[in-house]
């Protein structure tokens, strides 16, 4: 997925990005609060990874974990601490279809037949997660563009979270960019 | 052997790591992150939705590249970012390979940053995701 936008006359551009889509941009969308993070979640999280390996011990040895540089148990980088439930919304707390960013906002979604994931950035502190943190997440709109594709016009929406323990450290910040076709 | 991050250069490569596309390995990913959707647990659905089979979540590609990176770390270094751009699914049945080469190393603040190209591909050579990354070492 590493085309170029495609160069149009102006008078023949079609989007599907319209002003109030454009005024969201950098606004939040959602914040969500974790609850803490158990040993044994970040131990299973670390099992499902690495199976059928043993994962590496500072995922689950609390005695080896207290000999490394990082003084105990931490988690993986790529560790979700919101998955299957957050304490804050809590349960049931899911867009009524996945891919209807805008929603949150009151505006209805531009028409589109499928959503996929393109393209996922990671970036890191080196803060990391550990057994007791309470992960709190912001999610933005970071960028909406189009492109012309096989499928016609594609629009790509670029959704960044960030992620903080509960002393204000930033942990991680991940991007996913979601393209939807009509 | 272990790494030493004062002798890295570019074009480097970093060891291929292989994890095989079974339901076995999928189930195990959704009952952590809550992600039982159907064209990851149902060649029938994956059909369905285009594809020749069930295949892999996105999620656990992007963590299979950590993976790979950390194992190759060997804790003595901390990933930076790893960006992920996705070509297509790995696909029940197949193999998924990962590995990367050097592609830049400098001094910054303290550390030595590395910067990778990283990728996957699976046991028949259908490439399924490239991208950059970066780790940084102690200096």
């Amino acid at each position: 997925m590493t085309e170029q936008p495609e160069v149009v006359a102006a008078e023949t551009v079609e989007t599907m990005i319209t002003d109030e889509m454009r005024a969201v941009v950098g606004e939040v969308m959602s914040t969500s609060l974790a609850f803490p993070i158990a040993a044994s979640d970040i131990r299973k999280w670390a099992l499902a990874i690495y199976f059928p390996a043993i994962p590496p011990r500072v995922f689950w040895d609390e005695d080896y974990a207290a000999t490394t540089r990082h003084g105990g148990i931490v988690a993986p980088e790529e560790f979700n601490p919101f998955a299957w439930m957050a304490r804050e919304p809590g349960p049931g707390a899911r867009p009524a279809r996945f891919g209807d960013f805008e929603g949150v906002f009151g505006i209805a979604p531009p028409p589109y037949r499928a959503v996929l994931q393109s393209k996922v950035t990671a970036r890191y502190s080196g803060v990391r997660m550990r057994p007791g943190d309470v992960i709190h997440s912001t999610d933005r709109i970071a960028n909406y563009y189009e492109r012309q594709g096989r499928m016609g016009l594609q629009l790509y929406t670029v959704v960044s979270v960030a992620y903080e323990n509960q002393h204000g450290e930033w942990i991680k910040t991940v991007d996913t960019e979601f393209v939807r076709y009509r | 052997m272990s790494l030493d991050p004062t002798t890295l250069q570019a074009g480097d490569q970093i060891p291929v790591w292989e994890r095989a596309g079974t339901f076995d390995h999928w189930n195990r990913f959704a009952a952590v992150n809550d992600e039982f959707a159907g064209h990851h647990m149902d060649d029938e659905v994956g059909r369905h939705e285009g594809f020749d089979a069930a295949f892999i979540m996105a999620p656990l590609s992007h963590a299979y590249l950590h993976a790979m990176l950390r194992d190759w770390l060997d804790d003595q270094g901390r990933i930076v970012s790893i960006e992920m751009r996705l070509r297509s699914p790995l696909l029940r049945g197949r193999t998924l390979r990962a590995g990367g080469q050097v592609t830049a190393v400098r001094h910054e603040a303290g550390e030595i940053i590395v910067d990778l190209d990283v990728w996957e591909a699976d046991d028949q050579d259908v490439r399924l995701s490239a991208g950059p990354a970066t780790v940084a070492f102690p200096a």
